[in-house]
């Protein structure tokens, strides 16, 4: 089993400030003087408070099943339904990641929405989520230079939670980790502590392929992400 | 209507919080929602009428901006803060009950699922209305909304799910809460939620958009 741990430093993401009004919906042009300090500020306050790392396992113990739409990895057997099966089936091996921005910045959030800071809670909440995700696409970035050097390709990352794939499921993705694998453990409601975490599954073979705009095959239509990826293109 | 409820009212649809609050920069060094609320008080204005004349109206306008699209979520979040800075001095009198609110509105984000944006802003704009919002955050099992419902038997219920796989556990609470409460109502939303959803699950009121859910708090107590 190849395993891989990454820690980034929260330059190496380079976010900017308007990639983030970008995912608040503000479109060019549109008067954003409300929030456009306030992100640098935590954009800036995010750099000492991050503790971001990835890290990702791979299997290939991985048998897929048409009929019920699941695949089994090292004899754990998930339910990924309909739409995550379409898109990972012909892998003949399976990374299984998880990234994490460190606590802080969710401790963050949830104490300036207690303290009626909505706007300093909602930013430091959206500043979060882009920096798991952009962690994740830096790691997704070095499992498929892995893969490419070994004549593969690598399908996109795929979570629990999403495109029908059952939340409850994390439950059995984390029987394949270690304990406090990437520093990330769960509740029993199948919700990440830290909270701005994200796992999943990144299928790898020779027959994959990675659909450029993901959004397409997901059914959540109001998704912020899906909003902000359609303004872009 | 009132010079000083007029200008409340302007304040909080445009986010003045208060005179210290650089934003909106037109309105820099300006008395916000704050200090006029005090002061309206102060002269003699009942806090009714600061709900029902400044207060309710502006945080309407607000809603109904968000759903036509004018506005995003920070303008709302600052309006809601606004309208928080002078509910503080209206709270001692909910509090004696010189002030009546509208109703209790329990509201929370379901069991699995730990997105409380849209949650909070449902939240907000429901007490932008005139409700006392029992908030009881996120990852809600339906043992706590049945525990808060025991609390608050005339409470309406909101339930909010941001995931399609979580929305699930809404269809249990409710079905518990109606076996239960079989005359409560529930109101549910988020971004997987449709209409057809809500009825499928024996919900009460789907709503897109914070404001929806005031109307329809508003239709039920009218």
């Amino acid at each position: 089993m190849v395993n891989k741990t990454f820690q980034y430093d929260f330059n190496d993401l380079k976010l900017s400030v308007s990639q983030i009004e970008n995912v608040i919906g503000y479109k060019e042009g549109e008067d954003r003087e409300i929030v456009t300090d306030l992100i640098e500020e935590i954009l800036k306050e995010s750099q000492e408070i991050s503790n971001i790392k990835a890290q990702y396992t791979i299997f290939n113990d991985v048998q897929f099943d048409s009929e019920t739409k699941s695949v089994e990895i090292s004899k754990i057997r998930f339910n990924i339904k309909k739409i995550v099966f379409g898109q990972i089936k012909k892998s003949e091996s399976v990374a299984i990641f998880l990234c994490t921005a460190g606590e802080e910045i969710g401790i963050r959030s949830r104490k300036a929405m207690q303290e009626r800071d909505f706007l300093r809670g909602y930013i430091y909440d959206v500043v979060g989520s882009e920096i798991v995700e952009a962690a994740a696409d830096l790691m997704q970035k070095e499992l498929e230079k892995a893969a490419i050097s070994t004549g593969k390709k690598i399908t996109n990352r795929y979570s629990p939670g999403y495109c029908g794939w059952d939340v409850a499921e994390q439950h059995k993705l984390f029987q394949l980790v270690p304990y406090n694998y990437c520093g990330i453990r769960l509740t029993p409601s199948a919700l990440m502590d830290p909270e701005k975490s994200v796992s999943g599954i990144i299928g790898i073979g020779e027959k994959v392929k990675s659909n450029p705009y993901s959004c397409s095959i997901c059914d959540l239509k109001d998704c912020i992400y899906r909003k902000a990826r359609e303004k872009k293109s | 209507m009132n010079d000083i409820l007029q200008k409340l009212a302007y304040c909080v649809e445009n986010g003045k919080i208060n005179k210290a609050s650089p934003y909106p920069p037109n309105m820099k060094d300006q008395d916000g929602a704050d200090e006029l609320s005090k002061r309206a008080l102060e002269e003699g204005i009942k806090p009714d009428e600061i709900l029902e004349n400044a207060l309710i109206p502006a945080m309407a306008n607000v809603g109904n901006k968000f759903s036509r699209k004018e506005i995003y979520v920070p303008q709302m979040l600052m309006a809601a803060k606004a309208m928080s800075s002078a509910m503080v001095h209206l709270k001692p009198f909910f509090q004696s009950g010189e002030t009546k609110r509208k109703g209790k509105f329990i509201i929370g984000t379901v069991s699995g699922d730990l997105h409380d944006i849209g949650k909070n802003l449902v939240a907000m704009m429901i007490e932008g209305g005139g409700w006392e919002v029992i908030d009881l955050g996120v990852d809600v099992g339906t043992e706590k909304f049945l525990k808060a419902m025991d609390e608050h038997p005339d409470a309406v219920v909101g339930l909010s799910a941001l995931l399609t796989t979580t929305m699930e556990n809404m269809k249990k609470t409710v079905t518990v809460i109606k076996e239960k409460y079989s005359g409560s109502k529930i109101l549910v939303g988020g971004a997987p939620v449709t209409r057809e959803y809500c009825e499928k699950i024996g919900a009460d009121f789907y709503s897109p958009d914070p404001q929806g859910a005031v109307n329809y708090l508003k239709q039920l107590v009218s």
